[in-house]
């Protein structure tokens, strides 16, 4: 938990303090587009696991519980603009 | 031994005197003395045997680079004595020896050396194969340093200390706390970082004249090292770590360490986490081990660790100590100890020119012959040394020179460790001789010695710059004073030339290039030839730098060497590479103190005091039975919690539940949010109902139960499992996180109590506290109520049969829980009210089926499997409901265990535990819940089985090796109790009771 992320409430912030919430993926697809089982497997479990920048969701749990999106750089681990 | 008195540097205090116990002898020290310098005034030369060979080694450096003096402390292995404060009392022992330090018996090991070439083990003891399982479990023997007793207690306390910084600043010599005053004086808050008990680096322990660039200010070094010391300490954006050690340092800026605690603190050594927006290194230098035969031998030191001997503690290391030196500093070390009364026969420097002339001078007015372009070429002597032979460089010439010491380097390597660890590259640099950092990453800066500055102002200046460079990252504007200090800088002399020669003409066979791992020249050597060329591969055939010190002695000499070997224009071997701890805390110290945090609810003293019995469940503090004090003829315990369960079923009970999860969800989109996460259609609960629902994740497999109920336009309240009273707003938001829903969550958990009432009497006793209609057509099953209690006491009454009985749960704010509490127990005495248990509320909701999830429910169980698939409302796509796509996928698929309840064949056989399997020929199943029901007189329980076994009357097997009873099992100690798969629930299927 080395990176420090910026909460948009509180500010920067310990890495300790957030909750992962996994890759930014867009909103959940309509169920009828899930109710094939191959297109849900994709929209829940499969990830792009990017070696660089992606945008991911974290949740500030131990501060104000907000969750919200940064870029992390995934090969430093650390937050970028 | 008697010590240097009033020196300047001294760190020690003679009148103040400790002693600590070794080879079973006491032995006498000062206040400041370290382990190894006591052991050292006290005439202990030999401290340790070497892991392969078992060579004596002794004292060698001050900082404990190397295994050389790691010794058993107070049952502790492998403790740093160079490093360590000695403390009155402290148990020393010596390590990897049989017998002891000074007569090993393993000794005999030395001569065996040309039996353990490099890798020998990968190579022999391979064939014939079987004999490899053998001989491995004597080299594991003989391998690794220390022992530990697995009882072994740790004793101490450990911390841990998260502080930040805009800048961190490691090292604390003259161009580390230049470079944080620097900084400081911009405003920003600093953290200073020194392994040292103190501050002042390689000023700390020298006399030599210091002179500012102005002129004005003239003083020995050491005495300006305590000028910037006192700035430092007294400087209030300062915050200074002594004794405290980098481990690692992590992108982001974020730089662990560990401090050693003084006697003074109340910690043993604790953890140090920092954060900051800019690093700056400035950790100088360490001496170069120069290689020769038998450079290990107790005798040969560092130049710099004789001359802090002598000026820190006092101690002069011997009587004649020859020097073979590459730098300017083993110079100024001879000229010193022969001042302080040491007789120098010789300075020997592989340097042939280069030399600061006013040190040659200084030399000649004390007649110490100085020899150019010569090395040490061998050590010889027993244990301790006797001579040593000195060479040219090419070896034509040599000379013996009688002497106990010999301090010897070949020259310097700067302490690159930090700015490895933090992503800088390491280039070879020509003019220095040094491998410096390339490619820096951003906000990240280097000062100092370690850059190759030796002119104290240099090296002050270079500190500050990095200094000012540091505040730039955090935005500060020093563009003017960057611009002042680069023309001072331009002004002084820049770098020295430094030495990069390794060994002379050596056989390498008693040349250590790493002492911790026993390993010479001629096993790099052998390495080489078998094709292992790059020192990263070198290291790993050879395990040089494996050891302990991590690279501390063989760090930039074995790439040197490499490249000597290599004869290529194109070869540009590199220092392996450098990984965390740089050096190595205590187990102890990542484990910190153990804040072991529960939670007690507000009538938690009530039941202790009704003789509950209180134990851990998650966070909380709870009642597990309150059995123990209500059978006064049987004094024997029930653990069965049989008197709760009875007059829970026949009289009234109540049960403190104020730790299930309560929640107020409200705003004009809080209905969409329920219906998003909770897989029943959640707009049927109309205002003053409630509604029994769940919630999936999106695998379809049940997280959560609870109740949620309507108390207003856009307003409800919701109760969720204790577990997860923790998760469930966050669980909301992240499911909602996509959409501008405008409702709110609030955790209630802590600020509302719940009593659980339950029992046939239960609205009897109710009707006496409040004045609400509470009769069954006014507040019938599964109704929500809000009435005053007395009057005065709000509280919001729920009518539920989680235990099967009629049943209110009451809650109220936390504040008014003691007196309600209280209420309630007056109220119910005439209809014989007693407190229930956890025990007796599991037994009684089993009865009736009711889940608890996570006993009746693991991580791949979904909400079909536990039968509640009925909860499920298919028809509202719209609402995105979380799970619901997986719960269409997963509703006829086959092969998934199934949640069921059985009936013991023979009641006799006793109780299967919880989790016990159920088995056939293979495993196929495991009971969740079982209890002997003392309601129906039978042993029920629920499973989770195969949904082959699923059907009615099916005989389930239980595995059981209780050794109590059911039927044995041919050739074993273990039993099958065998089971019937029957209906749930077992008590009152028709829900009579619940609905009374």
């Amino acid at each position: 938990m080395s990176v420090s992320i910026t909460c948009p409430v509180c500010g920067k912030r310990k890495g300790y303090e957030f909750r992962f919430g996994g890759e930014d993926k867009g909103a959940k697809p309509e169920e009828s587009v899930l109710a094939d089982p191959a297109a849900w497997c994709d929209y829940v479990h499969m990830n792009e696991c990017r070696a660089g920048v992606q945008k991911e969701w974290w949740c500030h749990k131990d501060g104000c519980g907000t969750w919200f999106c940064i870029k992390r750089d995934t090969v430093k681990n650390i937050e970028v603009k | 031994m008697n010590r240097l008195k009033n020196l300047p540097t001294l760190q020690i205090d003679p009148e103040k005197k400790i002693s600590l116990r070794y080879k079973g002898k006491s032995y006498e020290g000062v206040q400041g003395d370290t382990i190894a310098t006591l052991l050292y005034a006290n005439g202990i030369r030999v401290f340790a045997r070497s892991l392969k060979y078992h060579r004596p080694r002794g004292l060698y450096s001050l900082d404990g680079e190397c295994s050389n003096t790691l010794m058993e402390v107070d049952g502790i292995p492998n403790v740093r004595c160079e490093n360590t404060p000695a403390r009155e009392g402290m148990n020393v022992k010596a390590q990897n020896v049989l017998g002891s330090a000074d007569r090993d018996f393993m000794a005999f090991m030395d001569k065996m050396s040309r039996a353990m070439p490099a890798g020998f083990y990968y190579k022999i003891f391979h064939k014939p194969a079987s004999v490899w399982p053998l001989v491995i479990k004597r080299i594991r023997k003989a391998a690794g340093l220390g022992k530990m007793s697995p009882d072994f207690d740790m004793p101490g306390a450990y911390d841990e200390i998260y502080p930040r910084a805009d800048v961190c600043v490691v090292g604390g010599g003259p161009a580390g706390m230049c470079a944080a005053l620097a900084a400081a004086e911009q405003g920003l808050r600093v953290i200073l970082l020194e392994a040292r008990p103190r501050l002042g680096g390689s000023y700390d322990y020298r006399c030599t004249q210091y002179h500012s660039v102005s002129g004005d200010r003239n003083m020995p070094l050491c005495q300006r090292a305590r000028e910037l010391a006192e700035q430092v300490e007294a400087h209030p954006c300062i915050r200074v770590f002594a004794h405290t050690f980098l481990t690692g340092v992590y992108g982001g800026h974020v730089l662990t360490a560990f401090q050693q605690g003084g006697e003074a603190d109340h910690f043993t050594q604790r953890y140090v986490e920092i954060r900051t927006e800019s690093m700056v290194a400035a950790t100088g230098c360490t001496e170069r081990p120069l290689l020769f035969e038998n450079n290990e031998k107790p005798g040969v030191m560092q130049p710099g660790c004789a001359h802090r001997l002598a000026r820190t503690w006092g101690l002069l290391p011997g009587k004649t100590a020859v020097f073979s030196i590459g730098h300017d500093a083993g110079i100024e070390a001879a000229i010193d100890l022969s001042d302080l009364g040491m007789e120098i026969p010789c300075v020997a420097d592989v340097r042939e020119d280069g030399q600061d002339p006013l040190l040659l001078a200084e030399l000649e007015k004390r007649q110490i012959p100085f020899y150019r372009g010569w090395a040490a070429l061998c050590a010889e002597g027993g244990k301790n040394l006797k001579k040593v032979c000195l060479s040219t460089l090419n070896g034509k010439h040599q000379k013996n020179f009688a002497c106990d010491i010999l301090a010897a380097a070949a020259g310097l390597s700067p302490l690159t460790g930090p700015l490895t660890l933090a992503g800088a590259g390491l280039k070879y640099d020509s003019h220095s001789g040094f491998f410096l950092p390339e490619d820096m990453p951003e906000n990240i800066h280097a000062a100092g010695h370690l850059l190759g500055y030796e002119y104290p102002p240099a090296i002050e200046s270079s500190g500050t710059l990095a200094g000012l460079w540091a505040a730039a990252d955090c935005g500060v504007s020093v563009q003017n004073a960057v611009r002042e200090i680069s023309e001072e800088m331009a002004a002084l002399p820049g770098p020295l030339r430094g030495s990069k020669f390794v060994c002379g003409p050596v056989s390498g066979k008693k040349t250590f290039i790493c002492f911790d791992e026993d390993c010479t020249l001629k096993n790099t050597d052998q390495a080489m030839a078998e094709g292992f060329d790059v020192p990263e591969l070198i290291k790993r055939f050879t395990s040089a730098g494996t050891g302990p010190g991590q690279g501390g002695i063989p760090g930039h000499n074995l790439p040197l060497y490499v490249a000597l070997s290599q004869a290529s224009p194109d070869s540009s071997p590199r220092p392996t590479t450098t990984r965390s701890p740089l050096t190595p805390p205590y187990l102890a110290t990542y484990a910190g103190s153990s804040h072991d945090m529960s939670k007690r609810t507000p009538v938690h003293d009530f039941q202790a005091a009704s003789g509950g019995r209180m134990e851990r469940v998650g966070v909380w503090n709870r009642a597990r039975r309150f059995s123990q004090n209500q059978s006064p003829k049987n004094k024997s315990d029930d653990a069965t919690a049989r008197r709760e369960i009875e007059n829970v079923r026949n009289n009234v009970g109540m049960l403190d539940a104020s730790t299930l999860g309560k929640f107020r969800i409200f705003g004009q989109d809080a209905l969409k949010a329920l219906q998003r996460v909770y897989v029943s259609d959640m707009s049927r609960v109309s205002e003053g109902r409630m509604k029994y629902s769940a919630m999936c994740n999106e695998d379809g497999c049940v997280i959560d139960d609870g109740v949620v109920t309507k108390c207003g336009e856009n307003d409800y309240y919701l109760t969720t499992s204790t577990g997860r009273a923790g998760m469930t707003a966050e669980w909301f938001r992240f499911h909602s996180r996509y959409e501008k829903w405008d409702y709110h969550i609030v955790n209630l958990t802590d600020a509302y109590g719940v009593i659980n009432l339950a029992g046939p009497s239960a609205r009897r006793v109710l009707e006496k506290i409040t004045d609400a209609d509470v009769s069954h057509g006014a507040f019938p099953f599964s109704a929500y109520r809000e009435f005053s209690v007395q009057n005065v006491i709000p509280v919001r009454a729920m009518r539920l049969g989680f235990v099967g009985e009629l049943s209110y749960e009451f809650h109220v704010p936390s504040s008014f829980m003691p007196s309600l509490w209280q209420i309630l127990e007056e109220a119910g005495k005439e209809f014989g009210i007693q407190n229930f248990g956890l025990e007796a509320q599991s037994t009684m909701r089993m009865e009736k089926g009711h889940v608890i999830l996570g006993s009746e429910s693991e991580q791949r169980t979904t909400l079909h499997d536990i039968g509640l698939g009925f909860l499920w409302h298919r028809g509202k796509p719209e609402a995105k409901t979380v799970g619901a796509s997986a719960l269409a996928h997963t509703e006829k698929q086959k092969g998934r265990l199934k949640l069921v309840g059985f009936k013991t064949e023979n009641p006799a056989d006793g109780v299967p535990k919880d989790g016990a399997p159920i088995a056939d020929d293979r495993i196929r199943g495991y009971v969740c819940t079982c209890r002997y029901s003392y309601s129906l007189k039978v042993t029920i329980g629920m499973a989770l089985v195969e949904d082959e076994l699923a059907a009615e009357n099916t005989r389930l097997g239980i595995y059981t090796n209780d050794g109590f009873a059911g039927e044995a099992m041919p050739d074993s100690g273990e039993y099958m109790k065998y089971a019937r798969v029957v209906p749930m629930p077992f008590y009152d299927p028709e829900g009579k009771r619940m609905k009374m």
